[in-house]
C-alpha cells in the first residue's frame, strides 16, 4: 500500500482503463529502493517479472549496469519509507537527493528522459526551485505531484478554463505535511484554470484550533463555500448517534473536528484561497469556489477509491499512471509542473506558519506563473 | 425546524425502522435535509405520520416522532388519515425492506409490499382521492402482485415511483447510453444475496438498456445457471466475455491477490476469477426485442457493481461503475430521495414504474428457473413495454 507499490505494479500487471485490462506499452526494466524492510514487495515483483532487475543504485538503475542512461523515462516514488522528521515535523523524503542523482547519470550520458516526481518536490523551497530549473535547463519533461487533480470527481466537471473566480476552498482531511499537499492540488489544478491564469501567491497564513473557529466565525473563508464542499463529502461523520447522514451544527463540528487545520492564501491576482483539514469530521477532499455569473457555489468533490475501507484498489493512482505513460511517449507533461512547483512552497510555507504561532507568512518566493492546458486532465473515461 | 404550511404532507409505511434500515436511510433525509447539489437541502415536505410493522428492540419510530412532532398510527389506513377519517396527506411513502420476514421456496423475502400498497389503495378508494406513492425497491416478490400495483396506480391516476438507488446514483464514468441507440448486447456485474442484492444489480442492468432503439418491450424468457455452468456458458458465447472485461475494468474491488498484497489484477484474463468466485449465477435475460442481457453474480471476486454494453456502430464497449459510496452516509439514498421529492412536488414520477415492474418479473422468473433445475423460462407475462425518459436520471449535479 505505498505509493510506490501503486505506481509500480499499475506498469507491471496493467490497470483497468477505458473499458479494458491496459498494459503500458512499454517495460519497466530496472528499479531502486533505497530502503528495503520486512514487509517489502520489491522481491516478489522482481521474481514475478524478470524484466524488471532491482539494482543497489539509481546511477545502476538508470544506466542498468552499463555506462550511459539506459532508459526512456524515470519514475521518482519518495513518499512512504522510515525518514527522519525536522523540528517543523516535515518528513525529510530523499526527493531532490534522488533526483540530483538522476540528473547526474543524465548530465554523464549527454542524454535526458521525461521524469515523474510523486507528490511534492521537496520539503525544503530551495531545493524544490533547484530541481524545477534543473529539469527546465536541461530541457527534459517533468511532471510531479498528487493524483487528487487527476481522479474522478463526483460530479464530473471542472472549472469552466478563463472563469473569473472571487474565492475557493478546499475541505480535505489527513496530517500536515502529508493530506495538506494533495488539498493544496485539489485546489490548485482548479484555480489555475481561471481568468488569466496562475500568478502565484502573496502570503500565507495558517490557522489551527480555536483560531481556526474564530477565522470561521468572522468569515475569513466564504461559509457558503465550506457548507457547499462538505456537502460533496461521502463520509461527514454523523455527529449523533442513530443518524447516518445529518449536518452538524457549529458546536458538533467543533467536537468531531478536534484539531481543525486552515492555510489560508491570497493570489497575485487578489483571488483568495483557503485549504482545510478537518480530521474528525470528513475523510475525503471537497472543493467549493464562488465563480462569476454564477449564484450558487461551484462544487464537486474529488474521488478517491481509497483502500482498505472502501476499495481494495487504489484506482486514483491509474489516471496518475496513464499521465506517466502519455509524457512517457510524448516527452511532453500532460500538466504543468509549475502547479506543484506552487503547491511545494505552499506546504513549505502552511508548515511555517504553524511552527511560527500561526503568523502570516509573505512568499515573494512563490510568483510563479503559469497556464494549464484548456483540456481537462481528470479521470472521465 | 418549522413546519412550514405550504410544505406537502407524506405518511410513511415501512416495515421497521432501525439504524441502517432503508426506512432510516430515506426517512430521515426528509427530516433533517440531505445534500443537494452542493447543498444541505431541506426538503420542501414533512413526515406526518408513520405505520411500522414490526419493533425490533433497537426501533427508533417513537424517538422520531416525539423529536420531528409526528405521530405513529398502529394501521396503515390511521396513518394515512391522520387518526382522523379522510386521507390527510399528499403522498405516502412504502419502505418494506428489512425486518424479520419469511423466505419461500425460491428464497424470495416476503416482504408486504403488496398488502401495504393495497391498503393504502382502499383508503384512497374509500375516500375518493389518491397521492403519489413512492415504493422502496421491487414492487413484490409476486409478478401478478406487482402488476396489479401498477395496474392500481392506473386505474386511479396517481403516481407511483419505485426502485433501487442504483440507476440514479452516480457513475463512474459519468456515462449514459445514448437514447435509442442499438444495443447489441449488455452485462452487468454484481454481488451479494440473493433476492435483495440481485435485484439492485438488475434494475441498474435495466435502467441501462431501456434506452435502447425501440424503448422497452418486455422480456420473452429468462434462465439462471450456476456454477460451472456460468462460466461454460462464457466460453460457448451465452454472454460476453469482452464486455465481462469491460465491467470487471470498472471495479474498484478486485480480492483475492489484491487483499492481500494491494496488486492490480486482470481477474478475467489470469483466471483468478474463476477461483474467486465460487458460486456464480447468471441471470440470462432474452428480451423481446432480440437483445441479450447478462447479470452475472460473482460473489468473492468484487464488491461493486458494474456494467458494460455493445453498442452497434460504437469501437469498443461502453462501461461505467454504479457508484456506492460508502457507509454510514451512503450517499446513495439522498440520490433517490431527490427522485421521490421530485415525484412529490411535481406530482409526476420522474421514471416510469414499469421499469420496477419487469424487473420485478425477471427477479421472480429467474429464481423460479433456479428452482426448476435452471431451466430457461418462457415469460409471456413480461412483455411491460414502456419508454425511458429522454434525460438522464442519475446524480450528475
Amino acid at each position: 500500500m505505498s505509493h510506490a507499490q501503486h505506481i509500480v505494479d499499475r506498469f507491471l500487471d496493467g490497470y483497468g482503463w477505458n473499458g479494458g485490462h491496459h498494459y503500458p506499452p512499454m517495460d519497466l526494466v530496472s528499479l531502486y529502493v533505497d530502503q528495503v524492510r520486512e514487509d517489502d514487495l520489491s522481491a516478489e515483483r522482481a521474481r514475478r517479472f524478470p524484466s524488471m532487475k532491482v539494482f543497489p543504485t539509481v546511477a545502476e538503475a538508470l544506466t542498468q549496469g552499463g555506462s550511459g542512461l539506459a532508459v526512456d523515462g524515470v519514475l521518482l516514488i519518495a513518499e512512504h519509507g522510515d525518514y527522519p522528521k525536522n523540528d517543523k515535523g516535515q518528513t525529510l523524503y530523499p526527493r531532490c537527493e534522488l533526483f540530483e542523482q538522476i540528473v547526474a547519470v543524465f548530465r554523464s550520458s549527454g542524454r535526458s528522459v521525461p521524469v515523474f516526481n510523486d507528490k511534492h518536490l521537496s520539503w525544503n523551497w530551495a531545493r524544490a526551485r533547484r530541481m524545477y530549473d534543473t529539469s527546465r535547463e536541461m530541457g527534459f519533461a517533468f511532471m510531479a505531484g498528487s493524483s487528487l487533480p487527476v481522479t474522478w470527481r463526483t460530479p464530473s466537471l471542472d472549472l469552466p478554463f478563463g472563469a473569473r473566480l472571487r474565492e475557493a476552498l478546499c475541505i480535505g482531511y489527513g496530517g500536515v505535511d502529508s493530506y495538506d499537499f494533495h488539498a493544496l492540488e485539489t485546489l490548485q489544478c482548479m484555480v489555475e484554470r481561471r481568468c488569466g491564469g496562475e500568478k502565484g501567491v502573496r502570503w500565507l497564513q495558517a490557522y489551527r484550533g480555536d483560531a481556526f473557529w474564530e477565522a470561521h466565525a468572522r468569515g475569513l473563508w466564504s461559509p457558503e463555500l465550506f457548507e457547499a464542499a462538505l456537502c460533496r463529502s461521502h463520509t461527514l461523520t454523523p455527529s449523533r448517534p442513530g443518524f447516518n447522514h445529518i449536518f452538524p451544527s457549529l458546536d458538533e463540528m467543533k467536537v468531531l473536528a478536534a484539531d481543525p487545520v486552515a492555510y489560508h492564501y491570497e493570489h497575485l491576482d487578489g483571488l483568495a484561497s483557503t485549504m482545510i483539514l478537518l480530521n474528525g469530521l470528513v475523510q475525503d477532499f471537497n472543493f467549493a469556489a464562488w465563480v462569476e455569473g454564477r449564484e450558487e457555489p461551484l462544487s464537486t468533490q474529488m474521488y478517491l477509491p481509497m483502500p482498505p475501507g472502501r476499495t481494495t484498489l487504489a484506482n486514483f493512482f491509474s489516471p496518475q499512471v496513464n499521465h506517466i505513460e502519455r509524457m512517457f511517449l510524448s516527452g511532453r507533461a500532460s500538466y504543468p509542473v509549475e502547479r506543484t512547483l506552487l503547491t511545494t512552497g505552499l506546504v513549505e510555507a502552511g508548515v511555517e506558519s504553524l511552527f511560527q504561532d500561526q503568523a502570516l507568512q509573505v512568499t515573494p518566493h512563490l510568483e510563479i506563473c503559469y497556464r494549464p492546458p484548456a483540456a481537462s486532465t481528470f479521470w472521465r473515461t | 425546524m418549522t413546519p412550514d404550511c405550504h410544505s406537502r404532507r407524506i405518511a410513511v409505511i415501512a416495515t421497521v425502522y432501525r439504524y441502517q434500515s432503508h426506512a432510516q436511510h430515506f426517512i430521515d433525509r426528509f427530516l433533517v435535509g440531505y445534500p443537494r447539489a452542493g447543498r444541505w437541502h431541506r426538503p420542501p415536505a414533512r413526515i406526518v405520520s408513520l405505520y411500522v410493522d414490526q419493533k425490533p428492540a433497537e426501533d427508533q419510530s417513537a424517538d422520531r416522532a416525539r423529536e420531528f412532532g409526528f405521530a405513529v398510527y398502529p394501521t396503515i389506513a390511521g396513518a394515512l388519515r391522520c387518526g382522523g377519517d379522510q386521507l390527510a396527506v399528499d403522498a405516502v411513502i412504502i419502505i418494506a425492506e428489512h425486518g424479520d420476514y419469511p423466505r419461500n421456496e425460491k428464497g424470495q423475502i416476503l416482504y408486504p409490499r403488496y398488502e401495504f400498497f393495497m391498503e393504502c389503495v382502499e383508503v384512497f378508494e374509500a375516500d375518493g382521492r389518491s397521492v403519489p406513492i413512492f415504493n422502496d425497491k421491487h414492487l413484490s416478490y409476486s409478478f401478478s402482485n406487482a402488476r396489479e400495483m401498477v395496474d392500481c396506480a392506473r386505474r386511479l391516476k396517481f403516481p407511483l415511483l419505485a426502485g433501487s438507488s442504483l440507476p440514479v446514483t452516480w457513475r463512474l464514468p459519468d456515462i449514459e447510453l445514448p437514447l435509442a441507440c442499438e444495443v447489441e448486447s449488455a452485462l452487468m456485474i454484481g454481488v451479494g444475496p440473493s433476492d435483495p442484492m440481485d435485484y439492485h444489480a438488475l434494475e441498474a442492468m435495466q435502467c441501462m438498456v431501456e434506452r435502447r432503439r425501440g424503448g422497452e418491450t418486455g422480456v420473452s424468457a429468462v434462465q439462471l445457471i450456476e456454477g460451472e455452468a456460468v462460466w461454460e456458458g462464457g466460453a460457448r458465447g451465452r454472454w460476453s466475455e469482452e464486455l465481462l472485461e469491460a465491467a470487471l475494468s470498472r471495479s474498484d474491488t478486485p480480492r483475492g491477490l489484491t487483499e492481500t498484497d494491494g496488486r492490480v489484477q486482470n481477474l478475467l484474463g489470469s483466471g483468478e476469477l474463476f477461483r474467486l468466485a465460487r458460486n456464480p449465477a447468471a441471470y440470462l435475460v432474452e428480451y423481446s426485442d432480440g437483445l441479450r442481457a447478462t447479470l452475472l453474480m460473482i460473489d468473492g471476486a468484487v464488491k461493486d457493481y458494474c456494467f458494460a454494453a455493445r453498442l452497434k456502430g460504437v469501437s469498443g464497449p461502453l462501461s461505467t461503475q454504479f457508484f456506492l459510496p460508502p457507509g454510514p452516509n451512503v450517499s446513495y439514498s439522498a440520490c433517490l430521495v431527490a427522485q421521490i421529492e421530485s415525484m412529490i412536488t411535481l406530482g409526476r414520477a420522474p421514471y416510469p414504474a414499469d421499469r420496477t415492474l419487469l424487473v420485478s418479473g425477471i427477479l421472480e422468473s429467474c429464481l423460479t428457473s433456479r428452482l426448476q433445475n435452471h431451466q430457461r423460462l418462457e415469460t409471456p407475462h413480461l412483455r411491460v413495454k414502456y419508454q425511458a425518459p429522454a434525460q438522464s436520471q442519475h446524480a450528475r449535479n
